[in-house]
């Protein structure tokens, strides 16, 4: 019994070449994406089509909810000049929470490759270091550095840089030891199965060792978790951690 | 099927999930939260337009009422002059009426007495005339003889005084 657990497939790989950025290779964390993206817009404009002021049905309501609970997340933990950023926050977690749940249906979710992580993380620093530049200026910002002794710079700088790290790995390590732990399980349940009606005597037992009936059930209940809980989990807790992370960098 | 490194950093995804993650920020906002945020903006409008109209209904409600109670007021105090008047009306008329009995029954009460003092004179006149006829008779019948004047009116007199005294 072999277990492989691999990274994306590339489903095309283009002549385009550039340095630094290498050969253009349309993966299937790319296409997954664009499905995550076509998902969730149609789903905004299936939830916002025919709006009514009053009499309003479930599926407005549920539009309702969204707008507001992504207004007072947002504003609650940033405050009201930050209105701007709702989209931001509201598009994050829509991206990331759906992203971690297409895993449910097959598909490899987009999260489970560092580039996305890495690529959200990378703006939510660029967004940190542009607040924190507003906030004090160019030279107040570098002078942050240095505080509170000028020895403690390479420590500072080390711990800016860490953040966008540690937010793009922890949501990059929870995603993918789902899926490490789910491949774990549905082969040692497989092995287990086979094993057991292995015992079976003559061509019944060949026959029947063959199918995995112990796959059956118990990795959904792993999946509740692995899936469910951790990938929406991880999506708030990535948006938690942005607008906290901005809010901080507007008062200090 | 050529598959990525688990773990490691493709600079085009890279590239393409920044530009992804854009664009899903403007879908989202296109499609979610600038129809819902519209909608409930006009909904406000409309629930302050509402507030307002209650606003000036209880106005002129309250005006209303004001002008009831004012109108209450007058017509109250109107029927207590209306009843005060007629009162007074009924007292003076009643005295009147009164004085006017009280005069009528003195007036009736005169004329009794006079009249019954009128009946008592004309009875005691007739009887007078009656008694004296009566004498005569009775004393001629009884005598039978001529009387002189002198005795005449001595007897009449002795009758007449006897009479009074029994009668």
């Amino acid at each position: 019994m072999e277990l492989d657990i691999s990274g994306a497939r590339i489903f095309l790989e283009t002549p385009i070449e550039l340095p630094v950025l290498g050969k253009l290779v349309i993966s299937e964390t790319m296409i997954v994406s664009w499905l995550v993206l076509l998902i969730i817009t149609g789903l905004c404009i299936w939830l916002t089509h025919d709006l009514k002021e009053e009499n309003i049905s479930k599926k407005q309501a549920v539009a309702e909810l969204i707008v507001e609970t992504a207004n007072k997340f947002v504003i609650g933990n940033m405050g009201e000049k930050f209105r701007y950023m709702i989209p931001f926050v509201a598009a994050l977690f829509a991206t990331s929470a759906v992203s971690n749940l297409i895993g449910l249906v097959g598909l490899r979710s987009p999260t489970a490759d560092l580039s996305t992580e890495a690529a959200w993380a990378v703006l939510v620093f660029i967004l940190i270091t542009a607040q924190k530049i507003r906030t004090s200026g160019f030279g107040g910002y570098l002078k942050g550095f240095t505080t509170p002794i000028p020895v403690m710079t390479p420590f500072n700088i080390l711990s800016e840089l860490a953040t966008p790290v540690s937010m793009a790995c922890r949501h990059f390590g929870n995603i993918l030891s789902g899926i490490v732990i789910n491949a774990l399980v549905y082969g040692a349940l497989a092995v287990a199965s086979s094993a057991l009606l292995g015992l079976l005597p003559g061509i019944v037992g060949d026959v029947l060792s063959k199918i995995p009936v112990l796959d059956v059930g118990i990795p959904a209940i792993l999946s509740v978790y692995f899936d469910w809980f951790s990938g929406l989990m991880q999506a708030f807790i990535f948006c938690m951690l942005t607008t906290l992370y901005i809010a901080n960098a507007a008062e200090s | 099927m050529q598959v990525q490194e688990l773990v490691g950093i493709v600079p085009w995804t890279f590239i393409a999930q920044i530009l992804n993650l854009f664009l899903q920020i403007y879908l989202i906002k296109r499609f979610l939260f600038k129809p819902v945020n519209e909608m409930l903006e006009k909904r406000k409008a409309k629930a302050d337009a509402q507030i307002q109209d209650a606003e000036k209904a209880k106005t002129e409600a309250l005006a209303m009422k004001t002008e009831y109670e004012q109108s209450m007021q007058e017509a109250r105090s109107k029927a207590n002059e209306i009843l005060a008047t007629a009162q007074k009306t009924a007292a003076t008329q009643s005295e009147e009426i009164l004085k006017d009995a009280r005069a009528e029954a003195v007036a009736l009460k005169a004329k009794a007495e006079a009249d019954i003092a009128q009946e008592k004179r004309k009875a005691v006149n007739v009887l007078k005339d009656e008694i004296g006829d009566m004498a005569m008779e009775i004393a001629g019948k009884v005598i039978e003889r001529e009387l002189s004047e002198k005795d005449h009116e001595k007897l009449i007199d002795e009758f007449i005084t006897n009479v009074g005294e029994t009668s």
